[in-house]
């Protein structure tokens, strides 16, 4: 009874979650649309947030293999580069992003310090 | 002897009965039920061909069981052997189990007779050969091995009207034996038929049966083979239809083969080898058939020629601009380095087309040649100029990395080459031999640099690229002047060999491009060191010496040489692309095959590379490629690698990887 109830909460955190993604890629559809002057169909942005969300469990599973790859408990941005590499621009947008936190980090502890 | 005595007993049964032996059918009352003890061969087959047609007439009808066979023992060994088997094999069937029959049974016993139990009374018993027969009984024994138990009755029908209906019989055991009788081979049966036929002419009336039988056979069987010589064989395996080896036409075909081989080798890109390889062996294979010369002279450049700038078009366009420096920039044998730069510096070729006059055939099929590619390849420089910028100066950078060690060595190289030169014969096939390696491994030995090349190549991201070709374009201007000397020294070696020549274009269309390579490969540098180790040496020394601006040529293109770049053997792919796609594959398809290959083969190598990195060591392990295998969907968490690997691969291999514990706390392979 406890793991149907534990299931069910899960599917019900599932369909939320999936809300919230079929939202936000909507929103970015919508945005896309308004940019490029094309059209966006329901059925689209739906198979746009299925598949992102299907593509986030994947990444879920590489980045917790990684992070156990190099005998971690937490996953890194390092992980996260791993995962990033095969598109090229995607792994060099992240880099800077990632090069930006570290930076914006290091100022955070700098001004801690002062 | 007893046996010996017993089978000719069975065999000659019908003969003794005959007349030959008056003892026959004693003995056959005696031995009946003996040899159903000893489960004898009583086989037809064992017949001795001895007795006259009429004896195993005779022999049948003091039969009690099973009048069958009998027959003509003659005719039925003649039916055997004619093969249709059907009948012969029925007959031997029918006559198995006449002679089983010794007894009053009928059939019954031989239905639960399997036919091994048969086949092994066959090999038991030493088949009878008569001084006077051909050794028609192993025909027998082999065909009746092969018949079935549901013919014997039919044969068993068929042979009590035998005589005069053997092409009845024939027919009818056809018809039966048809379907399983395809095993059969109808030329040995007819040349055994052949065998019997004038021994059976001679001794039974029935000269008729066997060459009607023959016919007959032929018409059902669809058989159109004539029959081969009468010889004998026993039990040996038939020559069958070899002919006598022709020393010189093997002389002949060994010489074309190593001809043809330096022609590929040095007409063709690599890319384009196997593509070409087909087209030069079918028209150089009549020059070569008449030609017993060691060096083909020109007259194939026409006919090569032709087909290679047939081919040329086709290859160059399909090459990407990454193909273009792996062709152009091997990093080995100067030779491969003709070809390869031929292939590169099509824009500058043509000027050095009339140079390309030298005394090694190679070089002759290789000055058609090279006009050809300077067209096809500055065409393609400019479209992939147009593309973008930084894609050729990546392909070109490529380029320059593996031509950068040639550079390097010029100056060495121009000596190895004269040497080279007065070595004709060894050139050549060191040269092919290189050519072809590098051709195939070019791409591969690459992957330190191409890693970088290869990704920038995939996602042509103006960003990515604008970064790389700025710090490109500074080191260039520095780079150039270092690269000036090593073209004037290569340009000084022009009039010995082409291949300075071809270096000394290379050169020039690597050198603006030469910088460039250098920080692309700086990058990739550090993960390749682990991935290949020669190639990343190779590019380290090539990376490094342009920056002194006067490179060491000598160490570096000496070392060059022996490395060859790791490669999978384009034969190896043609192989394996066809058993699995089971169709007749084009040769342009294979070499895209083999670029995709090689493309994918690089990519996999730099993950396993960057896995490793991941973990912070320096030594690919299992774990790397455990990670690798998930991310490629190939292990999940229902299909554990272990699976995978008792699954796909050999026992050997499994048993380096899974360990097994055994007995007293041993583990296999120990950990």
């Amino acid at each position: 009874a406890m793991e149907a109830a534990g299931a069910e909460e899960r599917a019900l955190l599932t369909q939320r979650l999936k809300a919230a993604v079929h939202y936000t890629v909507g929103c970015l559809c919508q945005d896309v649309a308004e940019d490029k002057d094309v059209q966006f169909s329901k059925q689209t942005i739906a198979a746009i947030s299925e598949i992102t969300f299907r593509q986030c469990e994947t990444f879920a599973k590489d980045l917790e293999m990684f992070a156990r790859h190099a005998k971690r408990s937490t996953v890194t941005t390092e992980d996260v580069k791993l995962l990033a590499r095969r598109s090229t621009s995607l792994l060099k947008y992240i880099t800077q992003k990632s090069e930006e936190i570290t930076s914006s980090n290091m100022e955070q502890k700098e001004k801690k310090k002062k | 002897m007893d046996n010996g005595a017993r089978l000719r007993a069975d065999g000659g049964r019908p003969v003794r009965a005959g007349g030959c032996d008056g003892q026959g059918p004693l003995r056959r009352g005696q031995e009946g039920p003996g040899r159903e003890r000893r489960g004898a061969a009583g086989l037809g087959p064992i017949l001795s061909p001895l007795c006259p047609g009429t004896s195993p007439r005779a022999a049948e009808a003091p039969r009690s069981g099973a009048p069958r066979r009998a027959g003509p023992r003659q005719p039925s060994e003649a039916v055997a052997l004619a093969g249709a088997g059907a009948g012969g094999v029925e007959q031997k069937g029918a006559g198995r189990t006449t002679l089983l029959k010794q007894r009053p049974t009928a059939l019954p016993d031989l239905d639960n007779e399997t036919p091994r139990v048969m086949l092994k009374r066959i090999i038991r018993t030493q088949p009878q050969v008569s001084p006077l027969a051909p050794r028609i009984s192993t025909h027998e024994e082999t065909e009746e091995a092969r018949s079935e138990l549901p013919s014997r009755r039919v044969s068993s029908m068929g042979e009590m009207q035998l005589p005069d209906l053997v092409p009845e019989n024939t027919s009818i055991a056809a018809f039966h034996m048809t379907k399983k009788r395809k095993k059969l081979s109808i030329s040995e049966f007819e040349r055994a038929a052949d065998k019997r036929l004038p021994q059976n002419q001679g001794k039974f009336g029935k000269s008729s049966l066997p060459s009607s039988f023959y016919r007959s056979l032929r018409i059902s069987l669809g058989s159109l083979i004539p029959p081969d010589t009468v010889e004998k064989r026993g039990l040996l395996r038939r020559p069958k239809y070899r002919k006598a080896i022709d020393m010189e036409a093997f002389e002949g075909g060994v010489e074309q083969n190593m001809l043809k081989r330096k022609a590929q080798d040095y007409l063709v890109d690599s890319q384009t080898a196997s593509g070409i390889q087909t087209a030069l062996l079918a028209s150089d294979a009549e020059i070569m058939l008449s030609n017993t010369e060691l060096f083909v002279q020109p007259q194939l450049d026409e006919q090569s020629q032709n087909k290679l700038s047939a081919l040329e078009p086709q290859l160059s366009d399909s090459k990407t601009s990454a193909q273009r420096s792996k062709i152009s920039a091997p990093e080995e044998a100067r030779l491969a380095g003709l070809v390869s730069s031929v292939g590169t510096n099509k824009g500058r070729t043509q000027r050095y087309s009339k140079d390309f006059i030298l005394d090694c055939e190679h070089i002759d099929r290789m000055s058609p040649v090279s006009p050809e590619p300077p067209a096809n390849q500055q065409e393609e420089k400019q479209r992939h100029s147009q593309q973008s910028n930084p894609m050729e100066q990546l392909s070109g950078s490529e380029e320059v990395v593996v031509g950068t060690p040639e550079h390097h060595a010029n100056s060495g190289y121009s000596e190895h080459l004269e040497k080279k030169l007065s070595k004709k014969a060894e050139l050549e096939i060191s040269a092919a031999e290189d050519a072809r390696a590098e051709a195939e491994m070019a791409p591969s030995a690459e992957e330190g640099i191409a890693e970088g090349g290869v990704e920038h190549q995939g996602s042509p991201d103006a960003g990515v690229e604008a970064g790389s070709v700025g710090r490109r374009s500074h080191a260039f201007s520095s780079e150039k002047s270092g690269l000036k000397p090593l073209e004037e020294a290569v340009e000084q070696a022009d009039d010995q060999a082409d291949e300075l020549e071809d270096q000394a274009i290379t050169i020039e269309l690597d050198g603006p491009e030469e910088e460039p390579t250098e920080d692309e490969a700086e990058d990739p540098e550090s993960e390749g060191k682990k991935t290949i180790a020669a190639a990343a040496e190779v590019f380290a020394v090539s990376q490094r010496s342009p920056l002194q601006a006067k490179p060491v040529p000598k160490s570096s293109g000496a070392s060059r040489r022996k490395t060859r770049e790791p490669a999978v053997a384009s034969s190896l792919i043609k192989k394996i692309f066809s058993h699995y796609v089971k169709m007749p594959v084009a040769r342009d398809a294979f070499k895209i095959v083999e670029k995709c290959s090689e493309r994918y083969f690089k990519q996999l190598s730099s993950d396993l590379e960057a896995y490793t990195t991941h973990a912070g060591r320096k030594t690919v392990e299992m774990a790397d490629l455990e990670v690798l295998m998930r991310r490629q969907g190939l292990v999940t968490d229902k299909m554990p690698l272990r699976v995978l690997i008792e699954r796909y691969l050999p026992l050997e291999y499994r048993k380096v990887l899974i360990p097994v514990a055994v007995s007293g706390n041993k583990v296999i392979p120990c950990k």
